[in-house]
């Protein structure tokens, strides 16, 4: 599904480059996990797998087509869903409205279908009355909810999360993991997740570790 | 959800920021308006001052001609026997009046004539003043000659109509009993008189009077259709030396003065004062005018001066409030592009997320806009219904201080070194060249020219205007502002 072929990327000149030559698939149905140390540039490599920027070198392919020929704004809004540590939700709307809003933006299958919205934060445990009150009412968890019900709305294939369990309890954790599963195996979707916690990494499909400007497979 | 309900709910989520751009909006537009409506104001004050105002065309004897003539045959008879030198200055004939009067823009003209009588069926009013009045002085309307026994102590001014003579146009002199003289009671013996002479005398309208020529070869019986009231103002300035109070001058038709005069004076006028539809093309008709009469005999001169001094106010007012208009939206839309780069600034998290949604740049571009054409419409109607207090408190301190300024250089423009203005002979009111004019002749001062009034109202015109330019100011605002739109990386923002 997803192809990264000779990626490199620096900030200021090649020579202190973030990694090189990196060359990774992702394949949907399966949920992979990107390990590292801090500031090893994970972060970074998923901000290029997001559509958030560009690498500096290589190209990314997504079903044959290459990024730069989609365009990065199509990219974001029809194939890429991201979940933050930060959860990123719109801070004057409610969950459900961020739900409708994100529908509308990447013109979802289900734009404008406020059951459906509401059936989703239903399954992720919020109530009718958590779901029409203002987002930043609610706690990390049910935010970081609410974001995951984001991206199961939309009909984007590839799903990447940032250290989307950073900010939330072990029970919390353990919860936001296998949702992250079950849009993988059950909604057939790419799940790409970035973290530094061996617990997540543990739990998805494949785990590859960048260290010292490389990646490499671990499991 | 579009991005119209995305501005809807960030309005409605954010009231305070809501209600503070709202109220700097307002504000803003509150003094554009007020420019606008000023301005308007002006343009629709002198578009009126040109119908009500007017402005008119005198025609009468050249006095400049007569009297180099004067001088003239005086040092050709050097050698002959000295004699007192005369003026003599030639009426104005009606087949020259006609055709001046068929010049278009010549909306209509009023015949004067003048000349005084001695009252015989009554007592003329006698005024004695403290002060001695030097005889050097003129009589009302310009009487250059030193008063004689000759003159009678009844002034008869002959017009055409009394409705056309800027005594009673301006609101000097009103008809309290009866009515004015008409272009019907020409060739009558149809008068009005004053009311206190009236009430002197117990004079009624459907009197008749007897009065003599200065001579006293003739009698005339004259019938009194009208009784008008003369300003109680009217001081010692307005009489002439004989002692005659302005009580004392009668109105009749042009014939009835040049019948009394003599048979030489029928069918002219003393002077002419034609009236011009539209002010702004008084030099032309002067000049086509000037080629239908003989100058070394006539002169027509033009008094726009009403008009002018009008035209001058409302056009200061008018670039003033042009100043306002655009002094504001310019600051409104610097404030307002600062208000708002700074609002997004603050939305910079917010813009990240549509961003890493993938919604356009143009689209949360456009949802600025919208919250801002709605805080727009609010604004309006605030501004709308503020604007017509605030415009009519500027447009009143504004035109205060142009009344008073404009009625100094009135003054001080119309008060010549010469000092030749006899009985109320104020420059503007045209009737100067008139040497024969009887005391009291049409010489008012017609004080309607300081009072022009700003008519400040909001019309949808006007809110449509002040649309236009919340338009702009908010378009022009947004654009700055979305320059930082435009740059801002959503990775910068939702990960760095």
């Amino acid at each position: 599904m997803l192809e990264l072929k000779n990626i490199g990327y620096w900030y200021d000149i090649q020579d202190n480059s973030l990694f090189e030559d990196v060359n990774l698939k992702f394949e949907t149905g399966q949920s992979y996990a990107i390990v590292g140390q801090s500031g090893s540039g994970k972060t970074t490599l998923l901000s290029l797998i997001s559509g958030l920027d560009k690498p500096k070198a290589g190209e990314i392919i997504l079903d044959g087509q290459s990024l730069s020929h989609i365009g990065l704004t199509k990219y974001r809004q029809k194939h890429v869903s991201i979940v933050f540590q930060s959860y990123n939700l719109l801070t004057y709307m409610s969950p459900l409205n961020n739900l409708l809003t994100a529908m509308a933006v990447t013109k979802s299958s289900h734009e404008g279908d406020k059951n459906y919205a509401r059936g989703m934060l239903q399954k992720l445990g919020l109530t009718d009355e958590q779901m029409t009150k203002n987002v930043q009412r609610l706690s990390g968890g049910q935010q970081q909810r609410v974001a995951i019900a984001r991206t199961m709305c939309c009909d984007a294939k590839l799903v990447v999360a940032d250290e989307p369990t950073g900010n939330l309890d072990e029970d919390n954790t353990q919860e936001v993991i296998q949702l992250f599963q079950k849009i993988a195996h059950e909604q057939d979707r790419c799940v790409i997740i970035v973290t530094h916690e061996p617990d997540v990494a543990a739990v998805c499909d494949h785990s590859y570790r960048l260290a010292h400007h490389e990646f490499a497979l671990e499991k | 959800m579009n991005f119209f309900k995305r501005a809807w709910l960030n309005l409605i989520a954010k009231k305070g920021r809501t209600i503070l751009l709202i109220l700097v909006t307002s504000a803003i537009l509150l003094f554009v308006l007020a420019g606008l409506l000023i301005r308007n104001a002006a343009d629709a004050a002198t578009s009126n001052a040109k119908k009500s105002v007017g402005a008119t065309l005198t025609l009468s004897a050249n006095r400049d001609a007569a009297f180099k003539s004067m001088r003239k045959s005086s040092r050709s008879d050097s050698t002959s026997k000295p004699t007192k030198p005369s003026l003599s200055l030639t009426p104005v004939k009606l087949a020259d009046v006609k055709q001046i009067a068929s010049l278009s823009n010549v909306k209509n003209y009023n015949l004067t004539a003048s000349t005084s009588v001695n009252a015989s069926s009554f007592d003329a009013i006698s005024t004695s003043t403290s002060s001695s009045v030097s005889a050097d002085q003129g009589g009302p309307g310009g009487s250059d000659s030193k008063m004689t026994s000759s003159q009678g102590d009844i002034a008869v001014t002959g017009v055409s109509t009394t409705a056309l003579t800027t005594n009673f146009t301006s609101g000097g002199y009103k008809i309290t009993k009866g009515r004015g003289i008409k272009a019907s009671d020409a060739n009558s013996n149809n008068i009005i008189v004053e009311s206190e002479l009236a009430k002197q005398e117990s004079l009624s309208v459907g009197d008749t009077v007897t009065v003599k020529s200065v001579s006293g070869s003739k009698s005339y019986k004259l019938k009194i259709v009208g009784i008008y009231k003369a300003p109680s103002t009217s001081g010692s300035t307005q009489m002439g030396p004989g002692a005659t109070d302005p009580s004392n001058t009668v109105y009749s038709s042009y014939t009835l003065a040049n019948t009394i005069k003599g048979t030489k004076y029928k069918n002219t006028a003393d002077s002419v004062t034609f009236n011009v539809s539209d002010p702004a093309k008084v030099n032309s008709v002067k000049k086509a005018g000037t080629k239908l009469i003989s100058t070394s005999k006539y002169s027509l001169s033009a008094n726009d001066a009403s008009y002018q001094s009008v035209k001058a106010s409302m056009t200061n007012i008018k670039s003033f409030a042009d100043k306002i208009v655009w002094l504001v939206a310019i600051a409104g839309t610097i404030i307002l592009a600062l208000i708002i780069i700074l609002m997004i600034r603050e939305r910079r998290y917010e813009i990240g997320v549509l961003l890493s949604l993938g919604e356009s740049r143009a689209k949360i571009i456009a949802q600025f806009f919208v919250e801002m054409f709605l805080v727009l419409i609010v604004a309006m109607g605030i501004a709308g219904a503020g604007g017509t207090f605030v415009g009519n408190k500027l447009g009143e301190q504004l035109v205060s201080q142009q009344t008073s300024s404009t009625a100094t250089t009135v003054q001080s423009t119309s008060n010549g070194p010469s000092g030749q203005m006899g009985g109320g002979g104020q420059a503007p009111s045209g009737n100067a060249p008139s040497g024969s004019t009887g005391r009291g002749g049409a010489s008012f001062m017609d004080s309607s020219t300081d009072k022009t009034e700003l008519d400040v109202q909001v019309t949808p015109t006007n809110l449509a205007e002040l649309g236009g330019f919340g338009l702009a100011i908010i378009f022009v605002s947004i654009t700055l502002a979305s320059v930082g739109i435009l740059r801002l990386s959503p990775r910068k923002v939702l990960i760095d």
